[in-house]
């Protein structure tokens, strides 16, 4: 079970500034209840399978770091593990970390993650320097211990450039003892002026791992992040994906891609924050929802007051290939400012009629037919990861769902 | 007889006048169960009703208002007057209204939309029904057109098969304010087949100050009939806050035709926190057609609850938040019956520091296959202290419905104005023309004289938007 001697069996030999930050997650995460389903953004959610008081402190989750080769990525490129980070580069971190997810956060699960990461990601680009080979980061869930904690932190400097790839796998051995596993991360990323971040995200956890994951990212001036989220794996996962818009001239694209099958529950929040003028984001989210799964996507563009000249949209759109399915989907806007163009689209629907007869009429077999459509569906999206072997990783995680 | 705080709405609110009535009936401030009792004696109401009060007092205390909705929590129930008559009974002559308030309603110039285009009206103030009448030709055909208590007098066993069978009280908080304290209101009841051409219409008004106004309105139309219900509102300007919680109730049986019409222009003070909700059955048509144009903050989402095979929902909704209003407006749609259809088109237009909201849930339940629905949000904003929200929820079971939703934000963009500005029209007109148009798709859909009363409001609201 966790406690706070699984907080005080961390912290040891840590710098103060850290084990503070840790406390006060602790204590957000202690005085938070545990989400019900009267909460309305949980009302669809059954999370009776997630049994805390069997979930053990350890970290089970281990990281692999592929980093270019260093003639590739230049001087001054930080790539390594959080513990690595915090003890040779330990101001840099301290200047960015917690920043952005901050530790009283009223958000139970992530409050959780903030108290008890363990491993973790630093990726550190300086000034100007421009990779074009990805970094790759590997999450693996694995063991008998029930918990993981992963903490990523992306800091792309002025005019720098740079492409992260992070996957997260796996999940606690079956039968080990029954308890499904929990897993909170963070991602936490700062792009600064004129900056620029390819960032590919994927979970194709096992169908026994409870995942609650926050990636927030800041855009200053004229900087750019471009994101393709995939969500395969997990028997629930809840996702809250942000950007923040922090100056002026920055673009947001944010595309994200699922498929739940089998009990599956997604929850995917996203919010696009505009808190200064001539800001971009653009946002594609689409689902394919089989068998008895569960979605339930909700998304937020926020423009405040004086971000004139913001242009955002935001487009989520599901398709539901069985009677069992519930899929909602809640797109939000918020807007105080009165110079700017803002859509949003929503969509829930099934294969249309009409393209499967045309397949049919070249000669597709239906079967045949209804798989061409439904890659077809999510191609949009796919064709936004610019990293080739990611791409063909992608599709054919798609693919094996969808002929399975 | 006088006017006061003209300065908050110069020249905008014509209605903000108030006259001095002397009511026969007040009762104490606050929500109580004297009040009920008081209310039910004078009355003269069955004892079903009477517990049916007692209970929705009960429950109106132990609910809760939901964490979704903002800003309510500075009403003080007990400091509004429940029930306040300046009547005794409703008449059927206009001449016999008694006069002080035949004056208010000559000033709105109700009375003479009458002869004009009404197959009936209404006219309610403060709690009671001041004036309740219809066309012979309509009546003969068996249109009942009644105030709500009257309704229930006159027809005891059809109002008590539908009464607060659509929105109990158990709904909402508001529900059961309405349930436990209702007066007034229209009890409309459409045979089968007959088309009942003209609209029936109902003016509402708030006179006394600080004051709570519950009227319930219970429409049935049978099958095969049509009827067009409209209604309009008004308050005088006060200081205090009052408080209108309406009930309306409508059943659309099979094949049946209803278009309930609203043109809500309170002024400032009034908090307008209405449950509205029809049940169409099969291959019924439900239409809400709701203009939003004053309160202080309103909460209203018109739904349709598609209980027959083949039914259809429409929801049309233009709000118009100026200095001081927050309108919270939008519309639900529930299927539960397979083959059902609807759409929901709503314009809104926020100005001088206003804040409209759409609000809106579609919600297809397992067992309504082939259910197709259409969403279509456009928010215009016109200043910078302005604030325009979209809420829409959608919760699709099953793979057999099509839903859609489309929203936009924009301004009133330059190239617009620069392209009518150079054919000669000045700045103001060309943003008044621009938000008419805007408009336009759902003032067309309003009676000619409501739709020149919106466009005139409207106009007034956008003046000296221009900066």
């Amino acid at each position: 079970m966790i406690s706070s001697q699984t907080l005080d069996a961390l912290t040891s030999g840590e710098p103060a500034w850290l084990q503070q930050q840790r406390q006060t997650a602790w204590q957000t995460y202690e005085k938070l209840p545990l989400p019900t389903r009267r909460d309305l953004e949980w009302q669809r959610f059954d999370l009776r399978a997630l049994k805390l008081d069997k979930i053990t402190g350890a970290s089970a989750v281990t990281e692999t770091l592929t980093s270019p080769a260093a003639e590739q990525t230049g001087q001054g490129v930080i790539f390594c593990d959080m513990a690595t980070a915090i003890t040779k580069h330990g101001d840099l971190v301290k200047e960015y970390l917690g920043k952005s997810i901050a530790p009283d956060e009223p958000r139970k699960f992530n409050a959780l993650h903030a108290a008890l990461w363990k491993t973790g990601a630093f990726l550190y680009v300086p000034r100007d320097v421009r990779v074009t080979v990805p970094f790759e980061i590997l999450y693996q869930f694995a063991g008998n211990a029930t918990a993981g904690f992963p903490h990523t932190l992306v800091v792309v400097e002025p005019g720098a450039e740079a492409t992260l790839v992070q996957k997260f796998v796996g999940g606690p051995t079956p039968g080990s003892n029954g308890t499904a596993g929990l897993h909170a991360s963070g991602t936490e990323v700062f792009v600064k002026e004129a900056g620029h971040l390819h960032y590919i995200s994927y979970q194709n956890f096992d169908e026994n791992v409870f995942d609650f994951t926050l990636k927030r990212a800041h855009v200053a001036r004229d900087a750019e992040i471009d994101w393709v989220i995939g969500m395969f794996g997990a028997s629930f996962q809840r996702y809250d994906i942000e950007c923040i818009m922090d100056g002026e001239g920055g673009n947001s694209f944010m595309y994200g891609v699922g498929f739940a099958e089998h009990k599956q529950q997604f929850g995917q929040f996203t919010k696009q924050h505009h808190r200064t003028g001539n800001t971009v984001s653009d946002l594609l989210f689409k689902n394919v929802l089989r068998d008895s799964a569960v979605s339930n996507y909700a998304g937020m563009i926020k423009v405040e007051k004086n971000a004139n000249g913001t242009n955002a949209y935001q487009s989520n759109k599901n398709l539901v290939l069985s009677n069992k399915v519930k899929c909602d989907t809640k797109p939000i806007l918020e807007i105080e400012s009165n110079q700017l163009r803002c859509t949003h689209g929503a969509t829930v629907g099934r294969l249309e009629e009409q393209q499967m007869f045309y397949l049919r009429s070249r000669g597709l077999h239906e079967k045949q037919a209804r798989e061409l459509l439904i890659e077809a569906f999510l191609e949009p999206v796919l064709a936004r990861i610019q990293v080739e072997k990611v791409y063909k990783e992608f599709s054919s995680l798609i693919h094996n769902k969808v002929v399975r | 007889m006088s006017t006061q705080t003209q300065d908050i709405l110069p020249g905008a609110y014509k209605e903000g006048f108030h006259d001095d009535i002397r009511p026969l009936h007040k009762v104490a401030k606050g929500a109580s169960h004297e009040v009920i009792d008081y209310m039910c004696d004078v009355k003269g109401e069955p004892d079903w009703m009477r517990q049916f009060r007692h209970r929705s007092l009960d429950l109106f205390r132990k609910s809760e208002l939901p964490e979704w909705l903002p800003g309510l929590r500075d009403i003080d129930f007990d400091a509004i007057t429940y029930y306040a008559s300046p009547i005794e009974k409703s008449a059927r002559k206009w001449e016999d209204v008694p006069e002080d308030i035949r004056r208010t309603y000559d000033k709105l110039g109700i009375a003479k939309e009458e002869q004009k285009l009404l197959g009936g009206l209404g006219a309610q103030i403060d709690s009671e029904m001041a004036y309740h009448n219809i066309q012979e030709s309509l009546s003969k055909q068996g249109v009942v057109f009644l105030s709500c208590d009257e309704g229930m007098k006159q027809y005891p066993d059809l109002f008590r098969e539908y009464f607060a069978k659509a929105i109990p009280p158990e709904d909402n908080k508001f529900a059961a304010l309405n349930s436990a304290f209702w007066s007034g209101g229209s009890f409309v009841y459409i045979p089968k087949g007959v088309k009942c051409d003209v609209p029936l219409s109902v003016y509402f008004r708030i006179n006394a100050e600080q004051f709570g106004q519950f009227e319930r309105t219970l429409i049935i139309c049978d099958d095969d009939s049509f009827c067009h219900y409209v209604e309009g509102c008004s308050a005088p300007v006060y200081t205090t806050h009052s408080v209108h919680a309406a009930v309306v109730e409508i059943f659309v049986k099979e094949r049946a035709r209803c278009r309930y019409t609203t043109i809500q222009n309170w002024s400032t003070d009034v908090y307008n926190l209405v449950t509205k909700r029809a049940f169409v059955y099969g291959k019924g048509i439900m239409e809400w057609v709701d203009g939003n144009l004053g309160s202080k903050r309103t909460v209203k989402y018109p739904s349709c609850y598609l209980v027959g095979d083949g039914a259809h929902g429409e929801v049309l909704s233009l709000a118009s938040a100026d200095k001081g209003m927050w309108q919270d407006a939008g519309a639900k749609m529930v299927f539960m019956a397979p083959n059902c259809t609807a759409r929901i088109n709503s314009k809104s237009i926020s100005g001088h520091g206003g804040r409209s909201s759409y609000r809106g849930l579609v919600q297809v339940r397992d067992n309504a296959p082939n259910g197709r629905v259409q969403v279509n949000c456009d928010a215009l904003i016109l200043d910078d202290k302005s604030r325009t929200d979209t809420y829409p929820t959608m919760e699709v079971d099953g793979d057999l419905a099509t839903v859609e939703h489309e929203a936009s934000v924009s301004n009133v963009s330059e190239e617009q104005l620069f392209y009518l500005q150079s054919r000669g029209i000045k700045k103001e007109d060309a943003v008044s023309m621009i938000v008419n148009g805007f408009i336009e798709p759902i003032v067309k859909e309003l009676p000619m004289e409501f739709a020149v009363e919106i466009n005139r409001l409207i106009n007034l609201q956008m003046e000296g938007s221009v900066g």
